[in-house]
């Protein structure tokens, strides 16, 4: 019959779907969060995951930033 | 014409130094003296006296419209110069620095300099010194043309050079000049300040002249705001529940309808049957999916990747097949919802998991062949069943 699970639904463009794709794959399996990759723009996963992937956002963004040499 | 306002305004020179500053009233006193003096100069011109002291860039300024060049006669003022001189300082002042960053490519000086120099300098405080070590060539030539016009008193020490300005709040009337960066945005939208509100702000206090531009805001710093905005919005998460294996389409319409009733519907895929539905609706969807076709839910934990084979030093047997040991444990303890012998998984009512727990976690022991520690991955779900036969669908 039906099940449910829970977690967190993720919506996002596709470079951000790459990158949290792929740093779900470059972990150990027993950490992998990715409980079900819905499309290219949605992913379902593990609870308590949100920071983890916020903080991995906000370095990949800082990495991409220019910050004019002083 | 990009004009790059991201440099902090100069540090004044400490006061140690031993430098004697002129004291606010002195400091105006100079400002009117050059100011008139500067003035003098283009009447005198005007009436065909030789003009003394004034710069060549000064004096391209007065004969972009103020002065006319007749040949045998030497220039005269115009009917604009004379109109000029009826003027009120401030827009006298006005018209001279605009006046002066247009004729600025003709010096070799880009306006973009000049102008972001001009704008740099009425962050700073007036009667303060501020070094000249500091500045360009070109910022030193504009800053004796400004001295000129009394707008800042040059000084010199026995070491440094350095400049006052005096009454620089008049250069610029009705202008704030602000610097809008990522960061100072950043802040603000952190703040949960919209770039829809950031916009109209600016479109609602532009100059009536911006304003009547259309757009009255340059696009790039419109776009840029909002870039920098979305950039903070790339992903969203939601506590959520996700739902799969209906057992037909209709209970599955049936249960998107009514995620979509609650506002809760967050993504769906009818081909495959499944959809995720926010958190806060999840008890209604139970409660709803119950009447559907009595289904209940219970809460249970998923063990699989059972080691398959124990070292062949193995001695103590009930470790033989980790898998079988552990169902038959729970089977004992009435916790057995369901198993895959083949896959080797099994579900286990969550009352029961703590004894699993205990039971599987290897134990330190002296004896030698202890098998290796293993982790068996586990999840809690919730499974569904009905009245009539237990039948466990889990994702994976």
């Amino acid at each position: 019959m039906v099940n449910a699970i829970k977690g967190v639904f993720i919506s996002c463009d596709i470079p951000m779907g790459q990158l949290i794709v792929n740093m779900n794959n470059s972990m150990p399996s027993s950490q992998r969060f990715i409980i079900h990759v819905l499309d290219s723009t949605h992913l379902f996963v593990l609870p308590h995951v949100e920071k983890m992937i916020r903080s991995a956002i906000a370095e990949f963004r800082n990495q991409n930033s220019y910050e004019k040499p002083t | 014409l990009e004009i790059c306002s991201g440099v902090l305004p100069r540090e004044p020179m400490n006061s140690n130094n031993g430098i004697k500053l002129p004291s606010l009233q002195e400091l105006e006193t100079y400002a009117l003296q050059q100011w008139e003096c500067f003035l003098l100069q283009l009447i005198n011109s005007g009436q065909g006296e030789k003009l003394t002291g004034i710069s060549s860039s000064m004096m391209k300024v007065f004969q972009r419209g103020l002065l006319s060049q007749r040949d045998r006669d030497g220039p005269r003022l115009t009917e604009s110069g004379f109109q000029f001189l009826l003027m009120d300082t401030n827009a006298q002042l006005w018209y001279i620095i605009r006046e002066y960053i247009s004729n600025a490519e003709e010096r070799d000086v880009d306006p973009a300099d000049l102008i972001s120099f001009l704008l740099e300098l009425s962050f700073h405080v007036t009667g303060e010194a501020y070094n000249l070590n500091t500045l360009t060539d070109v910022q030193r030539t504009t800053l004796k043309d400004l001295a000129d016009l009394g707008l800042v008193k040059l000084q010199q020490g026995r070491k440094d050079s350095w400049f006052i300005p005096t009454k620089i709040e008049y250069q610029l009337p009705n202008l704030i000049a602000c610097a809008v960066t990522k960061e100072s945005l950043y802040n603000a939208f952190d703040n949960g300040i919209t770039s829809d509100q950031i916009i109209t702000f600016l479109q609602q206090n532009s100059h009536p002249r911006c304003a009547d531009r259309v757009p009255s805001i340059p696009e790039n710093v419109t776009d840029q705001i909002r870039l920098w905005e979305s950039d903070l919005k790339r992903i969203e998460m939601t506590q959520a529940h996700f739902y799969d294996e209906f057992p037909s389409k209709d209970v599955f319409e049936g249960a998107c309808n009514f995620a979509r009733q609650w506002g809760g519907l967050l993504w769906e895929d009818s081909k495959r049957m499944r959809l995720v539905v926010k958190s806060e609706v999840h008890n209604q969807m139970r409660e709803y999916l119950h009447t559907q076709g009595n289904i209940e839910m219970t809460q249970a934990h998923f063990y699989d990747e059972f080691p398959s084979k124990i070292p062949g030093n193995c001695v103590r047997s009930c470790w033989k097949d980790v898998f079988e040991g552990a169902r038959d444990f729970a089977r004992e303890w009435g916790g057995l919802l369901w198993e895959d012998s083949k896959r080797m998984r099994l579900v286990v009512k969550y009352e029961v998991h703590n004894q699993m727990s205990e039971f599987l976690t290897p134990k330190a022991s002296d004896k030698k062949g202890e098998p290796p520690p293993f982790s068996f991955l586990m999840r809690s779900v919730w499974v569904g069943s009905t009245r009539a036969s237990l039948k466990v669908s889990l994702a994976r």
